[in-house]
Formats: C-alpha cells, structure tokens, sequence
C-alpha cells in the first residue's frame, strides 16, 4: 500500500500543527481560515503534496473551528462562518455556561466536520466519473453555472454579485492568450508598456493573499487597530458541565445541519456564513419552541457550529472532482495545487488515488486533533483572543510578502500585485464587489474562455451549447433554477423592504 | 444542411484574432452590466445625493487616517526598499531581512494606542525576532528565494 507509506509522522505533525495554528487564526476576530491558509502557503513550498495539504487542510478545519471561541466568549463572530453561533453561544455565556457552550460547539463542530469528510469520500469520486465524459462544451457551462450560483446567493444583490464574477473573469485574461493551451500567443487587454510585468497576467496566489491578507489589515487600520475590550471579561465559570447527554433528542438536528453544511458548501463559492445562517433559520423554523433560539438553546449553538464544519468536507467535493473552489478558502487550496504543478480536476482522483486517500486522513485527523486540542486546552485558546494585533498584523503583512513573491521564484512584480489587490480589495468592500464571486471567476476565468473559444471553433455554431448533449441540456436547467430562484429571492425581499419601508 | 433557424448563431473565429474574442464578449458583459447597475441603483443613489436623503461615505466614521495611510505608504516604501537592497545582496534574502525588522517596528508603533516601557520591549523584541526567524526557517531550511 503506497497510501500507507505517505502517512509518515511528518504528515501527523503538519496536520496537527496546522489545526492548532489555524484555531488560534479562527479564534482571533478579524482573521479568517482563508487568510490562514493563504498566509501559511509559502510554508509548503518545500513540502511535498500530501504534506502540504496536511497542513493546509488542518489550518482549514481550524481556522473554521476556532471561529466559536469568540463567537461565544466575546459575542464576536471570530469568523464569518460562526456569525449564528454568536446568537445562542454568548447568552449562555453570559449565564455563566461559557464553557459548557464552548465543548457543545467543539464537539458539535467535529460531528459536522466527520460527517461532512465522509460524504465527501462517497461522492466526489462518483462526481468525478461523471464530469470526466465532460467535453469543452460542458466544463463551460459548469462554470457558467458556478458563476450564477455565486450571483444567485449573492449577500447584496445578484447583479453586483454577477458583476463581480464577471470582472474577475475579465482580469483573469489580462496577459497572453497562452500557445500551450491553443491560443494564438498575442496579449490583450493591457497597454504595451506593461507587457513586461503581466506577460503572464496576475498571478493566482498574490491576488488571493492581497484579497484576504492585507484587505484585511487595511480595514482594521481604517477602524484604527481598536483592541477587543472584552478581553477581561473572558471568565470560564464551571457552574455547568457539558455532557455528552447535551446531545440527547439533537438527532435529528445534527444531520440536518450537517447535511446543509455539507450541501452549502458543495455549491461555488458559497461561504460559511450562508450554511450556518440557513441551518440555523432551519433549526428554528422546526423547533417546538421557537423563541428560546436567541437566548442561550444549545440546539441553536448545535445548528450553527455543526453546520459550518460541516461545509469543509463539502467544499472540497466540487473542488476535487470538477476543479471548481467551493469557497474562498478552497480557492486558495487551488493556489497550493498549482504550486505543485498538479490540476484539479475530473481526473486527479483517478490519477493520484494515493493522494485523495491522503486527503481524507488529513481531515480526519486534522478535526480529530481540533477536537482532542480545543476540548482539552480551551481555557489556553480563549486567551488567545486577546493577542495583540499591533503585533499579529505587521507578522502576517511579511508572511503575505513571502508568500507573494516566492509563487514564481522571486519576482517583485507579484509583491506589487499583492499591495495592488489588497487596496483593490479595500475599495471593492466598499462600493459593494464581493470578494467570493469576484475571486471565484478570476481562479475560473481562463478556463472559461479556453472552453468556450475551442468550443466554438470546432462546431462552429452557439447552438452547440444547447444541444451537444443530455448533460449540457440538464446544466442549462441548473442554471435556469439558479436564476429563477435569485430573481425569485429578489423580487420577494423588494416586496418586504417596499412594504415595510411607508411610501412618502 | 444546418440552415434555417439557427443560421444566425453561426460563428466563425479567425484564429489571428482569437485572442480578442473571448475578452471582447467579456468587456460587453462586463459594461453593459454596470450599465444596468447604474440604471437600478446608480440613478436613485445619486438622487437621494442630490436631494441630500443621503450622503455617499467611503471610510467608516471616524475613521483612522493615520493609520489606514500609514499603512498603505509604509508598505510602499518597505516594498520599495526591500527591492532595492536585495539587489546589493542578491540571493541572500538579506533586503527582506534588513528591511523587514524596521518595517515591522514602525508598524507596531504605528498600531499601537499607548506606550509604556515593557510594551516597547516586546514590540522591539517581536520586530527582531519575527523575522529573523522566518528568514531562517523558510529561506535557510526550505531553500525559498526571498527578497
């Protein structure tokens, strides 16, 4: 068994090593599991794949996990994904419960993260048989769809969410229309002047850092680095237990949540956020009592924490067996594959089962070891929160720096890139371009315009889109659901604003 | 024969210019949807400016100016200079080393709300340690290029 052979202490070690390093990233509000994985990157340089991943894949069962820590302690979603957890975690710490709704989330977390990594074990490579009969006809339509799901459940609004996509579609062509691909080796959509530097265009890896690195920073410095101020009152009382009989009659809300994490999470560039949110609004929409959510109901802490756990598993689904991220943080995951010359795809399952077995270890031990390291040493991680971020930021601006400037073997040109997105990004947040869309088609962009343009050039007519084969005709209903059901969210929300907001 | 109804949806790409076609599409897409976002919101935005219901903001309240471009003009010049001193010492990692120590001391200061002695310490402490240590670990033991 080669598989066997992979998991040497080293792989155990960077797993563990990147779960704790990326608890004690979820744990710190402000920083995220994509901004772990994307910082840590040039750590894996010198590793090999399965190494790599170990520790990435750790950093991001992680950095989600750790999220809870403030969440319930401070009221501070210590990531986005942990918002709901925020909802029923700190009454009870405010009732003096803290630790207790620390392990229900710890240990609610882990069932998500299992469940999920098991339905990924089942289901990427059954998709993955399906999507290798796809043609250049259908991988676009794939992404076409990708992009109208992130549209559909855009925060805002479809339109911006479709213009964001579109535009990181539209940067990702910067540069040469690559020979190796069947291009013609011209450069488009730039001045002459700046064809020495975009060549190449932007590389993934600085954008992606710049977006959710330095964006990151600069927001915070724009609020003026406040420190928490809540750090004093993190207080641990043991007046409750926590018990596994916490879990009794949480059946049934347990695989719903995990179930929705997992499905949330297969959906592109779907963030955390939207699992949690819609298992919780799942949670109370079934509950007998519906009022005690909001107030300190363990099952609302269950809900949230089991369902955003449970998307790590299941973003890595359409990611492994179609190349498509599930979410920004898998997103960088594909930065970490590129860096190894391997693409991710309908193929990589077959071709690297060694790999993908190695994969799924990872994450088991990567949510094993989050279990073991935050039920055991919680009172330790909640002091976490309170580290210095005049000290925490400069630290993650050079990691961002080498992790910027190593992607090609040392080109100052991509630790610009890196300033340029991170300030892009700023902006962005402002007039309302969404990260998730905007990086999802600039990672999907050049794929997209290979696949369309062959496509076109071998058949000659658009209408090969519509009528090349049963799939292409069942991607074009997924896509049609996917605007139906955002036109259809749109226009009920405008309804309820219209309604709600007196006509003057 | 394929003609008749779908003739319309034929296309032919000349392969000279095929690099055109596809980013061609996309700047189209690209502005008539700003187009359609500047007819849904951008017109009431700007009459709720001008009737003065609202007022556009770009920063938050309040917001930190020393900070926020503090931090964009130091990461310049630390950018800046990490490039010009790695050129003296090229393959060393040194303009990262150098520039970053002084880089990361600044920005600390710069974060920091109050001072006291033991907390300049432990800035001083972090901005020599931090990365030394990095360049260590991933420019020695990895073998990774640095600036």
């Amino acid at each position: 068994m080669d598989f066997l052979s992979l998991l040497t202490p080293m792989f155990f070690l960077l797993a563990g090593v990147g779960t704790i390093i990326g608890i004690i990233f979820g744990a710190i509000p402000g920083m995220t599991a994509t901004m772990a994985v994307a910082v840590c990157l040039p750590l894996t340089y010198s590793l090999d794949l399965t190494q790599g991943l170990a520790l990435l894949l750790g950093l991001y069962v992680g950095g989600i996990s750790g999220g809870l820590v403030p969440a319930i302690l401070l009221n501070i979603p210590g990531t986005p994904s942990s918002i709901t957890t925020t909802f029923d975690g700190y009454p009870m710490t405010l009732k003096g419960e803290g630790e207790k709704a620390l392990k229900l989330g710890i240990a609610s977390s882990l069932f998500g993260g299992l469940f999920s990594a098991g339905v990924l074990f089942y289901f990427a490579p059954a998709l993955a048989d399906i999507a290798i009969k796809f043609s250049y006809v259908e991988k676009f339509l794939l992404i076409l769809f990708a992009l109208s799901v992130i549209a559909s459940l855009s925060k805002k609004s479809m339109l911006v969410g479709i213009f964001s996509g579109v535009l990181g579609v539209w940067l990702s062509l910067i540069g040469t229309y690559d020979i190796n691909v069947g291009g013609n080796g011209e450069t488009r959509l730039m001045f002459d002047f700046m064809e020495d530097y975009l060549d190449t265009g932007f590389s993934l890896l600085p954008v992606l850092i710049g977006i959710f690195g330095l964006t990151t920073i600069l927001e915070e410095a724009e609020k003026g680095i406040r420190e928490e101020p809540l750090c004093a009152d993190v207080n641990l009382s043991n007046r409750s237990k926590f018990s596994l009989k916490m879990f009794k009659g949480q059946g049934v809300n347990l695989f719903r949540s995990a179930s929705i994490g997992t499905f949330v999470g297969m959906l592109p560039g779907v963030g955390g956020s939207a699992a949690s949110v819609l298992s919780y609004t799942q949670e109370k929409n079934f509950s007998k009592d519906p009022s005690k959510l909001g107030n300190g109901a363990p099952e609302g802490l269950i809900a949230s924490e089991t369902a955003n756990n449970g998307l790590t598993g299941g973003s890595l689904i359409p990611l492994l067996s179609l190349g498509i991220p599930g979410d920004s943080t898998t997103a960088v995951l594909i930065g970490a594959f590129t860096l190894q010359g391997i693409q991710v795809g309908p193929l990589f399952i077959g071709e690297n089962m060694d790999t993908w077995y190695s994969i799924i270890a990872a994450l088991l031990v990567a949510n094993l070891v989050m279990f073991f390291f935050m039920f055991f040493a919680i009172k330790h991680i909640a002091k976490v929160v309170t580290v210095p971020k005049h000290l925490l930021y400069p630290i993650i601006i050079m990691m961002c720096v080498v992790g910027a400037y190593t992607i090609n073997s040392g080109i100052m040109f991509d630790v610009w890139t890196l300033l340029l997105f991170g300030i892009f990004g700023w902006v962005a947040q402002k007039i309302g371009i969404e990260s998730a869309p905007f990086i999802i088609g600039f990672i999907l962009g050049k794929d997209a315009e290979i696949y369309f343009v062959k496509s076109l050039e071998s058949y000659g007519s658009l209408t090969i889109f519509f009528t090349k084969s049963p799939i292409a005709m069942f991607l074009w209903v997924l896509i049609f659901l996917s605007a139906g059901y955002s036109i259809y969210t749109s226009v009920k929300s405008s309804r309820k604003n219209n309604s709600s907001v007196p006509q003057g | 024969m394929e003609e008749g109804l779908f003739s319309f949806l034929k296309i032919s790409i000349d392969f000279k210019e095929s690099h055109l076609f596809f980013p061609t599409i996309m700047t189209w897409v690209l502005a008539i949807l700003a187009g359609v976002i500047f007819l849904v919101y951008g017109i009431r935005f700007i009459r709720d400016v001008a009737n003065g219901t609202r007022r556009p903001r770009f920063f938050v309240e309040n917001y930190d100016k020393f900070r926020l471009y503090g931090t964009v003009a130091l990461t310049v010049v630390y950018f800046m200079a990490m490039d010009l001193v790695g050129r003296y010492f090229p393959n060393t990692g040194f303009g990262f080393l150098f520039m970053s120590i002084p880089f990361m001391f600044v920005l600390s200061m710069m974060y920091s709300h109050e001072f006291n002695r033991s907390k300049m310490i432990t800035i001083a402490v972090n901005a020599i340690v931090a990365p030394s240590v990095s360049w260590y670990i991933l420019g020695k033991l990895f073998n990774i290029t640095l600036p």
